[in-house]
């Protein structure tokens, strides 16, 4: 094998290796809900592969007769269309694997392609350099061509295929590379003349199946992969995938961000589907939110209420997935949110951003946050976090996000700040004394009208009894002889879970999003 | 057509190499503790990073990428380095480790010291921090490979079984680390005690091939 040609297929290899790895970990992310330990243990599979696969080339290695190169010269081949091939029944394999058992048992055939594709670069150096005092620079060569594929694959397929693709044709398109190259590489390897016909019309052929079957075979995909066990062949409402993820939505509204629970399309506060009520509680807790910060968009609800609330005078929202943009207008509940004149949606990552424009202070920066074991949660409800958050809030500014019932960021919100409270499993913080207010609270949601409508019409008496509830901070039909659920002190919440050995969650211990097992899913 | 030449398991030949031949096994365990180590601080410098630069797709594909460019940038060095016999390819292999181990120890700080001043920087502009912070320590990664690879070729005589084994072992290690740093150390240990284990591993490595190539060079 000549040099160049060894180089071209180190590069291709790479490609097509980090490009199905792309595409895999965007599935393992969706189907996991994007743990910080499962994608570990995905890694972990995936380079394990690649490691059997180098290994098992030194058995093939041993002959070096022009016979035995040759035959060397078609594993490669063999191996890269085998493996894109596999690559491209993988994901509806693991869609279909997840309905009845763990997503876990699935890493076999990740490891399994990826070995086909770690023997690639084995085996083009053992073709392509000499056994002489050249070979670790040959080598270093070759390498930098598979770094170099492995780069181009790893933007290609993360910016542009997927971005524009999406999963199954994205996998399309990969798999037809990968014949492609593995058919090349075997012309290249002194084929007779009946092999060579044989070769192309075999490749002709399976490109043809895979671009006509993969609309049959990807068919409710994102459904099994999210419902798992419990799929009984629902359709989803809306699927988008770009480069920056997948965003999938119910037919009652309900709205998952890689697969994992976003919210719900609903403002109403009489009929309170999402506890939309924390949104509300910024009128209750704030005395003139004028200047507000939300960090994360999602379906749109918590914003629509926020820039309705009275008083608000500019709404800036930062949501890292331009994707809910062309969902929200979808949705009459939150489509004017897209046009109201106070609201400044901006497409960025929350904490890049507030530290990028250290200029801006805010009355309220408001979070419905993740769950608290996604990984990256850190980045936004950590120690750390908090810290940035104290120092761009205005006087009696407030800091409120969603703990997910967390122990320990309830306990590093509270530990942080100076003051603050538990609203349903919010906290509100701030630097200076905060606390509701019903009598104001009162007044605001009276005053409140969404695209018009008043969020209570007092003529109707379901409205006036679940005004009571609202302003007493108790879910629906709670004793009033017994202390609400939904309310607590920032005292009382250090005090317990400081007993109970709850450690702040920081940049270093990343407590959460380590504390489930790799095999757990939400 | 092929360029392998030689007798294939040609029993361990001598190096040409000034000062030392390793055996075998020991260089293995040596670039498998390597490729552990590399990894560990992968996952560790790109939260670190992810923190400082966010984690929409654009800030990690950069911090990918820039990783990728520091391991190209050394595979380069390597190959040069490993061009030269009258250089011994496993003193720079032991130098980059405990190079990569220094760097590793003050990795942390260094990051936070250098997002102090840089957090919410614009895509070229995370690149060029990204780059710059990870330039020395990747490239001393990417390096590692031509090095050995040219050191076994002069024992093995044979590219493929030097590449494959050489390859598994260090990939290898990094396949554990991606498993133990997500399901044991930093659930255990947090990121900065990771970072220590990461740390002794190079010194470890390092300090094993300088041993075992002194004893070497003094029996022959």
């Amino acid at each position: 094998m000549s040099f160049r040609l060894a180089a071209l297929v180190a590069f291709m290899g790479g490609f097509i290796a980090l490009s199905f790895e792309i595409l895999w970990f965007r599935v393992y992310g969706f189907v996991t809900g994007g743990t910080a330990p499962a994608f570990g243990v995905v890694l972990g599979s995936y380079l394990f592969g690649i490691a059997i696969g180098s290994v098992a080339t030194r058995r093939v290695c041993g002959d070096e007769t022009e016979r035995g190169n040759l035959a060397l010269l078609r594993l490669p081949a063999g191996l890269i269309a085998l493996a894109s091939l596999g690559g491209f029944v993988l994901v509806p394999g693991i869609a279909w694997a997840v309905t009845v058992t763990s997503w876990a048992w699935t890493l076999i055939a990740v490891a399994l392609l990826a070995g086909m594709l770690g023997a690639v670069l084995p085996l083009v150096s053992h073709l392509g350099i000499a056994p002489d005092d050249q070979a670790g620079t040959q080598m270093s060569w070759l390498y930098m061509a598979n770094i170099a594929g492995s780069t181009l694959g790893s933007l290609l397929t993360g910016f542009l295929l997927l971005d524009v693709l999406g999963v199954r044709d994205a996998s399309i398109v990969l798999t037809t590379v990968g014949l492609i190259t593995g058919t090349l590489l075997l012309l290249a390897s002194q084929p007779t003349t009946a092999q060579r016909n044989r070769w192309v019309a075999t490749a002709v052929v399976l490109c043809v199946a895979v671009t006509a079957g993969g609309a049959p075979l990807y068919e409710g995909v994102w459904e099994r992969l999210q419902f798992r066990k419990k799929y009984k062949g629902e359709t989803f409402t809306h699927v988008i995938e770009n480069k920056s993820g997948v965003i999938t939505v119910r037919g009652g509204g309900h709205i998952y961000g890689g697969g994992v629970y976003d919210g719900v399309f609903s403002t109403s506060l009489v009929h309170d589907k999402n506890m939309i009520i924390r949104a509300y509680g910024l009128a209750a807790y704030h005395p003139a939110p004028k200047e507000v910060l939300m960090i994360g968009l999602s379906s749109g609800s918590w914003a629509q209420v926020v820039a309705n609330i009275p008083g608000v005078e500019k709404l800036t929202v930062i949501e890292i997935n331009p994707g809910y943009l062309e969902i929200i207008p979808k949705y009459p509940e939150v489509a004017s949110l897209m046009t109201n004149p106070k609201v400044d949606i901006v497409i960025d990552d929350g904490r890049r951003w507030l530290q990028a424009h250290p200029e801006r202070k805010f009355d309220a920066i408001v979070m419905n946050s993740s769950w608290h074991w996604r990984g990256h949660i850190t980045n936004l409800l950590g120690r750390e976090f908090h810290e940035i958050v104290r120092t761009r809030l205005n006087k009696n500014g407030t800091f409120q996000y969603n703990t997910t019932d967390s122990p320990n960021i309830k306990r590093t919100g509270c530990e942080v700040f100076p003051h603050g409270f538990r609203l349903v499993n919010n906290l509100v913080l701030s630097n200076d004394p905060v606390a509701m207010n019903p009598e104001r609270w009162r007044k605001a949601l009276l005053a409140m009208k969404i695209d018009g409508k008043p969020v209570f019409n007092l003529d109707r008496g379901q409205d006036r009894k679940r005004l009571r509830e609202v302003l007493s901070i108790r879910p629906p039909n709670w004793p009033k002889n017994k202390n609400s659920p939904w309310h607590n002190s920032c005292v009382n919440i250090v005090n317990g879970y400081r007993k109970a050995g709850h450690p702040i969650l920081t940049e270093d211990n990343l407590v959460t999003e380590f504390s489930h097992p790799w095999y757990w899913t939400p | 057509m092929a360029a392998t030449a030689a007798s294939p398991d040609a029993p361990a030949a001598q190096s040409s190499e000034p000062g030392a031949t390793l055996p075998l096994p020991v260089l293995y365990g040596v670039f498998l503790v390597s490729g552990f180590a590399a990894l560990v601080y992968q996952v560790v410098w790109q939260r670190g990073l992810f923190a400082l630069y966010g984690v929409d797709i654009a800030s990690t594909t950069t911090v990918v990428s820039a990783f990728m460019l520091g391991l190209g940038v050394g595979s380069w060095i390597g190959g040069r380095l490993a061009a030269n016999p009258k250089r011994s390819a496993l003193l720079w292999f032991a130098g980059f480790e405990l190079g990569i181990g220094a760097f590793g120890w003050v990795s942390l700080p260094l990051i936070a010291a250098v997002g102090q001043f840089t957090a919410g920087a614009s895509g070229p502009a995370t690149f060029a921090l990204t780059f710059g912070l990870v330039v020395v320590p990747t490239s001393m990664m990417g390096a590692t490979l031509p090095l050995l690879v040219s050191h076994a070729v002069r024992q093995l005589n044979n590219v493929g079984k030097s590449v494959g084994m050489l390859y598994f072992v260090n990939t290898l290690g990094s396949a554990a680390a991606a498993v133990l740093t997500a399901v044991v150390l930093l659930r255990a240990l947090g990121v900065a005690q990771t970072v220590t284990i990461a740390v002794a591993c190079n010194v470890l490595a390092g300090l094993t091939i300088l041993a075992a190539w002194a004893i070497s060079r003094r029996a022959s």
